[in-house]
Order: C-alpha cells, then sequence, then structure tokens
C-alpha cells in the first residue's frame, strides 16, 4: 500500500481504487513499521470507500487489526450522502473509560494494598459470564436503556454531579427500547453493573507526574493522589445489538447498492430506516454502558468509604470525567471553514474536544476535555486534555488506548510457567482476578507503550499531556 | 479423527482454521471449534449428561450462514450454557436446520461475536475449508 510521510506524526493513504477520499494515520516511524505488519492500514483505505465519507478515514496511533473499521480508527459521514456503519462502531457499544479522583495520597493507600485490592475484587462483579447484585425487571431495564447513568444516579447510586462529567450527560438521546431484541435484552438483563473479562478492569493508582498544572488542577489531581479508573462496556447487550445490527444492514446495503470491500462495513443512508433502527437500538446500548460504569463507581465508591471509616461524601471520590471508546454519534464540526452536522464513528478512538467547546463542562471549559488514555496493568496511564488542534483535524478526536503487540495466544505462550501477579506484586501492583488465563493474555508485554501513542498525539497536537498515572491495585475481569 | 481446526495469530481478536470432508460438517466442525475456545479447550464431560436443541435458520448466502450458524452457538453457549459439542446439520437453500447435542456448562472464554472480516469459504467435492475471525 503506498504511504506517504507528511511529518513526524501523520501519513496519508493518497486516494486509489474506490477510495472517496484519502486516508490519514496519526503514528511515528517507529510505529508505522509495526503498523504495517498487519491489515490495518488496509481497513482504513476499505473505509474510504464509503459513501459520504468526509476529510479523510482517519486512524489514531494505537490502530490495530480490527474488523471492518480497524481500532483507532475515525470517520465522518455527511447527513445527506453519508451512511452509518455498525462496524464503524464495534460490538462493545460505548466500551469507554472513567476516571475518580479523591483526596487520599499515595502513602494511606499502599500499606494496605493487600486487602484494599481485595475489597475492590469483591465489590465490582468480574470476569466471564459476571453478573449483577440484582437482575433487572422488564420496566427497570426500559428505563436504564433510555436514560442510563441518570437512571442509576436516581436509584441513590451516585451523585447528580456524576453526570454533568459524562459524555452525553449519561443519556444518550433517541433511544428506543422497542428497537432492541429479545436476545439482547436476556443477555444484558442480569450483566448491569458487571466488568466483564478480557482488557476491562478496575485500577486504583497514584498521580505520578503533571505535565498541566493548570489543567491537572481543574480535574482535581495532584501529585501523590490517588485515583481509580474503571474500563467496562456494555456487555453482552452490546454485543448483541450489533449482532442484531449486521443482519438488517447487510441486506440494506444490498437495496441501497453501497459498494463494500468487506462486509462488515456494511451500512445504510443515514435517512433510511434501517439506520435509524440502528441508531436507536445503539443508544440503547450506549445508556446500558453508562450505567454499567455508573454502578460500579457507586460500589468502588461504598468499598473504598467503608475501608477507610469515612461518610460516602468523604475521600472526595468525584468523578472527572467518562469518555466513550466505540460510538457513532451526531456532531456539529467545522470543515473548510463551514460548520455541518456530522455523523462522526469512533472506534477504539475518543471524543477530544477543546476549550471552549460548549459540551465540554463548564469547570473544564477553560483546558479542554478530560480525556483518560489507559495503558497496561504493569506500567502506567495517562491522562490528556482535549485541544484546538483535535477539533480541526480529528472531528475532535484522539487515541484510546496501548494497543496490543502480542495475539492473545502468543501472550499466554510467553505467560506460561511465569506467575504475572508475582511479578507485579514485586513492582508493587497488587492484581485480582477470577482468572490467570486473563492475567496471561493482559500482560503487560502483550500492549504497546502507551507513552508512545501518547507521544504522538500530544506531538500532532490532537491532545495535550496532563498527568500520568501507575497502578496500585488492579481488579481484572 | 484428525482435529479439523486450528486457531491463527490474529493480534487483538481470534481467527480460526476449519476443514471437513462437506460444507454441512464444516458447519459442525466450526462449532466445535468456538466451542473449544470457549471452553479452553475442556474435553467434553460424560455423555449422560448431554442435552439436544434443534434450530433453524435463514441467510443470505453460504458465508452469512456460517457467521448467523456460529452466533447461535455462541449465544446458546453464553446466555443459555449450552455447550454444543457435536452437531447434526443439513443445509436448506441459503440456511440450515441442525440438531446440536451438547453438555450444561459455563464458558470459560468470552466470544463476542463471529465476524464477516477477513471471512474465506471455500470447497468443491470432499474438501471444505472455511477461516475466520471472531471477536473475543
Amino acid at each position: 500500500m503506498e504511504l506517504r510521510q507528511i511529518d513526524a506524526f501523520r501519513w496519508e493513504i493518497p486516494r486509489h481504487g474506490k477510495m472517496r477520499v484519502p486516508g490519514r494515520i496519526f503514528a511515528s516511524e517507529r510505529m508505522m513499521a509495526d503498523i504495517r505488519r498487519d491489515k490495518s492500514l488496509e481497513q482504513v483505505a476499505n473505509v474510504a470507500w464509503l459513501p459520504g465519507i468526509v476529510g479523510y478515514s482517519m486512524a489514531m496511533p494505537d490502530m490495530h487489526w480490527g474488523y471492518g473499521f480497524p481500532i483507532g480508527g475515525v470517520a465522518a459521514f455527511d447527513p445527506d450522502e453519508g451512511v452509518l456503519s455498525p462496524g464503524g462502531v464495534g460490538y462493545d457499544i460505548n466500551c469507554g473509560v472513567r476516571l475518580l479522583r479523591s483526596d487520599l495520597r499515595r502513602d494511606q493507600v499502599v500499606p494496605h494494598l493487600d486487602e484494599l485490592s481485595i475489597a475492590l475484587h469483591q465489590a465490582i462483579p468480574s470476569g466471564v459470564g459476571s453478573e449483577s447484585r440484582r437482575k433487572l425487571g422488564d420496566r427497570e431495564l426500559d428505563d436504564v436503556l433510555r436514560r442510563g447513568a441518570a437512571w442509576v444516579v436516581a436509584q441513590g447510586m451516585g451523585r447528580r454531579a456524576d453526570l454533568d462529567v459524562i459524555e452525553e450527560g449519561g443519556t444518550m438521546a433517541g433511544a428506543d427500547p422497542a428497537l432492541v431484541s429479545a436476545r439482547a435484552r436476556e443477555r444484558g438483563r442480569p450483566q448491569l453493573g458487571s466488568l466483564g473479562s478480557g482488557n476491562h478492569f478496575c485500577e486504583l493508582a497514584y498521580v505520578a507526574e503533571i505535565f498541566d498544572e493548570r489543567a491537572a488542577e481543574a480535574f482535581g489531581l495532584f501529585a501523590d493522589g490517588v485515583t481509580v479508573m474503571i474500563h467496562s462496556g456494555s456487555r453482552g447487550f452490546g454485543y448483541q445489538v450489533c449482532d442484531d445490527s449486521l443482519r438488517t444492514m447487510l441486506q440494506a446495503s444490498q437495496k441501497y447498492a453501497i459498494e463494500l470491500p468487506d462486509r462488515q462495513l456494511c451500512a445504510a443512508p443515514l435517512g433510511s430506516p434501517e439506520a435509524r433502527a440502528y441508531f436507536g437500538a445503539m443508544a440503547c446500548a450506549i445508556n446500558f454502558a453508562f450505567a454499567n460504569r455508573q454502578v460500579m463507581t457507586h460500589h468502588v465508591r461504598e468499598a473504598l468509604t467503608s475501608f477507610f471509616g469515612e461518610g460516602p461524601q468523604g475521600l472526595g471520590l468525584d468523578l472527572v470525567y467518562d469518555v466513550c471508546h466505540n460510538i457513532a454519534k451526531w456532531e456539529n464540526h467545522t470543515v473548510d471553514g463551514r460548520e455541518r452536522k456530522l455523523c462522526v464513528h469512533r472506534k477504539g478512538a475518543t471524543r477530544a474536544f477543546g476549550p471552549g467547546h460548549p459540551a465540554v463542562p463548564a469547570r473544564y471549559r477553560a483546558v479542554g476535555q478530560p480525556v483518560m488514555i489507559p495503558g497496561d496493568m504493569g506500567r502506567y496511564s495517562f491522562v490528556l486534555a482535549g485541544t484546538e488542534g483535535s477539533m480541526r483535524e480529528t472531528f475532535g478526536s484522539s487515541c484510546h488506548g496501548a494497543g496490543r503487540t502480542m495475539s492473545r495466544h502468543e501472550a499466554k505462550k510467553r505467560a506460561k510457567g511465569r506467575p504475572i501477579w508475582r511479578e507485579l506484586q514485586d513492582r508493587g501492583i497488587w492484581v485480582r482476578t477470577d482468572s490467570l488465563g486473563t492475567l496471561a493474555e493482559e500482560m503487560s508485554e502483550a500492549y504497546k507503550d502507551v507513552a508512545d501513542v501518547v507521544e504522538v498525539v500530544h506531538g500532532a497536537g490532537i491532545a495535550r499531556k496532563v498527568a500520568r498515572l501507575v497502578p496500585m491495585a488492579v481488579v481484572k475481569g | 479423527m484428525t482435529r479439523g481446526w486450528r486457531a491463527l495469530d490474529h493480534t487483538a481478536d481470534l481467527a480460526l482454521s476449519v476443514w471437513a470432508e462437506s460444507e454441512a460438517a464444516l458447519l459442525a466442525q466450526a462449532a466445535r471449534a468456538l466451542v473449544c475456545v470457549m471452553t479452553d479447550d475442556a474435553r467434553p464431560g460424560p455423555r449422560r449428561s448431554w442435552d439436544t436443541r434443534e434450530l433453524a435458520l435463514d441467510a443470505l448466502d453460504p458465508e452469512d450462514r456460517l457467521v448467523r450458524w456460529l452466533n447461535e452457538v455462541i449465544y446458546l453457549a453464553v446466555a443459555e450454557g449450552f455447550l454444543t459439542r457435536a452437531a447434526d446439520v443439513r443445509l436448506d437453500g441459503n440456511g440450515l436446520a441442525a440438531r446440536l447435542a451438547g453438555e450444561r456448562g459455563a464458558v470459560a472464554t468470552e466470544l463476542k461475536s463471529a465476524t464477516y472480516h477477513d471471512l474465506h469459504l471455500t470447497g468443491d467435492g470432499g474438501r471444505w475449508r472455511a477461516r475466520f475471525v471472531v471477536d473475543v
């Protein structure tokens, strides 16, 4: 595949074949050597085939081979000419990350990590097929699907202020439970408030480094301050919504004569009944995920305040922000000097709105939207802020994580005979899991160094470094 | 009998290569392979604890049939705790009808869905092959 290097952080796939726009990739030269080894560049080119795509088919530096869109893919579509593609959102709809800050200092928790990690593990149902503490009735499930995190807060699990710092306020508009299959309901019903398995986690960390004092202060972060990060999505509910939609979308692609280089990119015109139906069901899954992370936040707050003998408002466990990784939504962006309403798909990418944007909560508006970039469990994660650069170049988007460098299979092979949990504990990181297999698959070496990814987005100006977090206790699904 | 399938290296997800002597046998083999992955290759339990299911589905074409079939097998495993260990598959136009034999149990590895991405299904005479990617 022909690839032109534009500068230290930008690459272009020139238009060829049936591509409607060029591809734009954010990566360093060293990372590009890795990226070239799989099929993700071809996937960037494939996305550019879709009708109504605006500007570029983009990929963030943590890009890797997915199905349909590459993981790390961003694409925006014109409302009249464009399409909605479930393959541009993925199976784990609204998989995302939220960060809590606290008044706790590192030295207050380090002596208790053994017990604290057990307390967190007990507080959050985790692992394959993990189930919540109570099964939702039909009407409750409808409420979750319509109202997301707002419903959970109304149930007494959380604070109204939490909703101010969740993308979409924790409630995606346009959700219609009538558009969701019985199967999706059955898969989701027992799972609200559970972590799941794979790369999902809940992590206690401390602020190891601050790069931007002003933004860190706005986010409530200070040196050695303790944070909690939760990474999870819409569980079986979202997988089933995606699966169900592909059936309709494959037929829709034929009906509307949309030429596809990969069937997983199947799509329907944005105004069509098929696209509207997927949007209504996807919004339900988005709300399920917001609600899921909100319930787990409640469990974490309860576990930590009871551990340290504080009241519910104690410890200053405030939500910093909650971002989505897999989503399609309507946003206004300036293209060639003109403001346009576009349907932005982010698959393994994070919204990163810059300073002054009205969708950024008032208290962060001067510094930009918080963007959390989890690394692997043995190294570090980053907190960034959105910039004017992301608004100008990437439809207000940035990277979402480290990205794997090793297959799960390969990681398991290399971890054989090694007590991964002990290696981590020797470095001061207490890991709790129900599955040693997951631990092996998720070991540090299986991931790229997230610092490399962050250097690219910072260098390219599509996000700005604010702080680096180092894990102390990790609950793995 | 040879195993009839193997896992391929795929960075983010799981790719499987499956082979059999007919398309119907290939579908049954692919289902068994998926369940092996979901149960971390654990051997099936004693036959007396087995149960059976029947299902039928429609599809757009043979590739779509393979994906839909695999997603039925995943759904039965993760939502109903039914682990397919053998299947008698009859092709019916672009769809199929099948009788599944399996055991009750929990999955060890959660699979989200079989995908259409990079899907290959080929066959003629007595040699059928498929490779497909599963979202883990």
